[in-house]
């Protein structure tokens, strides 16, 4: 065992070291910082300026809370025409009986003018109108777009940190076979030490990077305001996808590795890596598909089969509301085949790992002795 | 004492498939405890695939190999030092932390390791280099960290495959010195080379192999004694026709004469001739040159 911690800790050290590492981290925490303020910039409540000459303001406020609303009393025509062609205010009520506008006027505007002056004369008549209530009869729908909102960077986060980590574990393999420091290596190292030493020390620093995403992001929500559309168990989520890209990555490292130690050579890694690759690339769709349709057959069905529910299920308990059941089947698939690749992957790791040359073939390393 | 016995090993071909490259032939050999031993052949001979089966990063099809009375096993191979044929190194890793963490794997502690580190940077003139990434580092120096590598662990045998390739003489001094320290404090060293003239400096005892067997093993000595059969006699200003009737050529220059005899021959007459012919420079059976007997062995 402290051949693997001695083992991860360099991967670790001299990795965080590096200047790739300290930018990556500082970019993406940027780009999540971005993304959660971005909503709320863009979003930002419609505001108008209105001008009275000779009338009472309208109760708009009223009628249209989210909306801002900045009165300016004009002496005469003339003078709030000028400050309608100067783009000074977006619309002036004249003797409460007329609207000068600069173009046409916006239709939200135009219609709320109508009805709160409609429904002020109506008052004044000594007619009140009770308003309408809203029921709705459908599934609890405010988190909606906070959920989908979610569950889409989820997916390119883990996507990215997934498909990153991998590619780093299997490049360190073949680093270590093509300088033949592997030999010196496994005269004092059991094969499984360096290769699972290898994937923690790696997965610890995917853990950094994205720890460090969600607590970005979260912190950034809770300062924009973001985080006031978020859904409950929120907590709970975080675990959830933490636990679930241990799994992914667990799965999609050793059989990385697996497949790197076919090759003694950086630029054989690419495509000796490929079927991966293809598969990482092929649960990133359906993840991403799930985001829209989370409750569809595709992501419920592809949710339970594991290496892709690592991705899919924890969108899907982003994107919905998931029984804990169901994650809990999954889950438990998921660590099944973590475990059964764990196997497979060292087994070929371990053959193949010393024999440098040409690419060796999948076949002759599983039949050989 | 190390023991290999009876390695074969083939490259190529399913287990017992006739085809296939036969890359040892049943090598047999033995080092014992403060013996440096040098193991010698020529390209593609079988010694680096031995030493790699001795350090368990290729297995041999048959054979075996004993350390102090009984099988090698992996606990005892993680008290060895190897240097492997191709180089291996973390190049952006840098030199000091490189052979401390090599300390650690083998089993040393965290200061253990760090002071076994200063004292062999220091050892080999690599001290203000401890800080750079071993990338920088001219071929030769990477070469020394490599065998820093293979000693920070103070091991209990050496396996060092081509050590001294690529070093100025300088460093050979200094790896010859650190070698003859651990052997003299009881390591068994084997090591590869070409330079001849090095083994035969520095070896107590030497192997030639060729095309994967063990053609002759022995201290220096022995197998220059063994190969040695030509005598040489040197006379100064002989009487003409001396030698006549002797066996062997007789060559002149400057009235100095040269007998060489091979084969039968009475080694007491041809003294007694060349005492009574003229004043007798050198009277001695000829020792070949540790190249020499190669030469004559792997051909
Ligand atoms: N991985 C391998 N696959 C196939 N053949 C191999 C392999 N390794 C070694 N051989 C063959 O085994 C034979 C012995 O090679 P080895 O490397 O042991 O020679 P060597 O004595 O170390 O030579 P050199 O002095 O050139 O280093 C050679 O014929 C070589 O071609
Ligand atoms: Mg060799």
């Amino acid at each position: 065992m402290n051949g693997v911690m001695l083992v991860a800790r360099r991967e670790i050290t001299t990795q965080i070291r590096t200047k790739a590492f300290v930018i990556g981290l500082l970019v993406t925490a940027v780009l999540v910082a971005a993304v959660s303020f971005a909503p709320t910039i863009m979003d930002r409540p419609d505001s108008y300026t209105l001008g009275t000459v000779n009338s009472q303001q309208l109760p708009l406020k009223a009628a249209a809370p989210d909306a801002e609303f900045t009165w300016r009393g004009f002496p005469d025509e003339a003078a709030a025409k000028q400050a309608l062609l100067d783009g000074d205010v977006d619309a002036v009520l004249v003797d409460g009986t007329k609207v000068l506008t600069d173009g046409e006027l916006g239709s939200e505007l135009s219609v709320l003018l109508q009805s709160v002056n409609r429904e002020v004369r109506l008052g004044a008549a000594g007619v009140s109108i009770p308003p309408l209530q809203m029921v709705s009869v459908g599934a609890d729908t405010r988190y909606e777009a906070a959920r989908t909102g979610i569950a889409v960077v989820l997916v390119l986060v883990l996507f990215m940190l997934l498909m990153g980590q991998v590619m780093m574990v299997a490049m360190g393999v073949v680093e270590e076979k093509s300088s033949r420091i592997v030999e010196i290596l496994l005269s004092t190292l059991r094969p499984w030490q360096l290769l699972g030493g290898k994937i923690i020390g790696l997965g610890v620093l995917g853990l950094i990077n994205l720890v460090t995403i969600l607590a970005v992001g979260l912190v950034a929500a809770a300062a924009s305001g973001l985080a006031a559309d978020f859904p409950p168990g929120i907590p709970g989520l975080v675990a959830g996808v933490l636990l679930w890209f241990l799994l992914g990555y667990a799965f999609f490292a050793t059989l990385g590795a697996a497949l790197a130690s076919l090759v003694s050579r950086q630029e054989e890694v690419g495509s000796v890596m490929t079927p991966l690759t293809m598969v990482i690339m092929l649960t990133y769709f359906v993840a991403f598909y799930a985001t829209n349709d989370p409750t569809g057959t595709l992501a419920t069905v592809v949710s339970y089969i594991p290496p892709f529910s690592s991705m899919v299920m924890p969108v899907r308990m982003a994107a919905t509301e998931v029984p804990l059941w169901q994650a809990g089947v999954s889950m438990a698939g998921m660590v099944l085949a973590v475990l059964a690749v764990l196997g497979f992957g060292a087994k070929i790791y371990e053959r193949a790992v010393l024999r440098t040359g040409a690419r060796l073939k999948l076949g002759d390393v599983l039949r050989a002795r | 004492m190390l023991e290999i016995s009876e390695l074969r090993k083939r490259f190529g071909g399913g287990p017992g498939a006739s085809e296939g490259k036969v890359a040892l032939d049943g090598i047999s050999f033995a080092v014992r405890p403060g013996e440096m031993f040098g193991f010698v052949g020529a390209n593609g001979a079988g010694k680096t695939t031995t030493m790699r089966i001795v350090m368990g990063v290729l297995q041999a099809d048959s054979g075996s190999v004993s350390w102090e009375d009984r099988p090698l096993a992996y606990d005892d191979r993680r008290r060895f030092g190897y240097m492997p044929e191709e180089r291996g190194l973390y190049q952006k890793m840098r030199v000091g932390e490189q052979i401390e963490y090599f300390g650690r794997l083998h089993g040393l502690g965290q200061q253990a390791a760090k002071k076994a580190t200063d004292d062999l940077l220091e050892r080999l003139g690599l001290t203000e280099r401890r800080g750079d990434a071993v990338q920088t580092l001219s071929l030769g120096n990477q070469q020394r960290v490599q065998l820093a590598v293979a000693l920070v662990h103070d091991p209990e045998v050496l396996v060092l495959d081509e050590p001294f390739s690529g070093l100025d003489p300088i460093a050979v001094d200094a790896l010859a010195t650190a070698l003859q320290e651990r052997c003299r404090s009881g390591v068994p060293v084997i090591f590869s080379s070409h330079q001849l003239e090095l083994v035969e400096r520095l070896c107590d005892s030497v192997g030639i192999v060729a095309a994967g067997r063990m053609v002759a093993t022995g201290t220096v000595a022995d197998l220059r004694a063994a190969e040695s059969n030509t005598l040489r006699v040197v006379v100064r200003d002989p009487a003409p026709g001396w030698a006549d009737g002797l066996p062997g050529a007789v060559t002149a220059t400057d009235g100095k004469h040269v007998l060489l005899a091979d084969g039968e021959r009475d080694d007491q007459e041809i003294l007694r001739r060349a005492m009574k012919a003229g004043h007798v420079e050198h009277f001695g059976v000829e020792r070949p040159t540790l190249t020499e007997i190669f030469k004559e062995a792997v051909t």
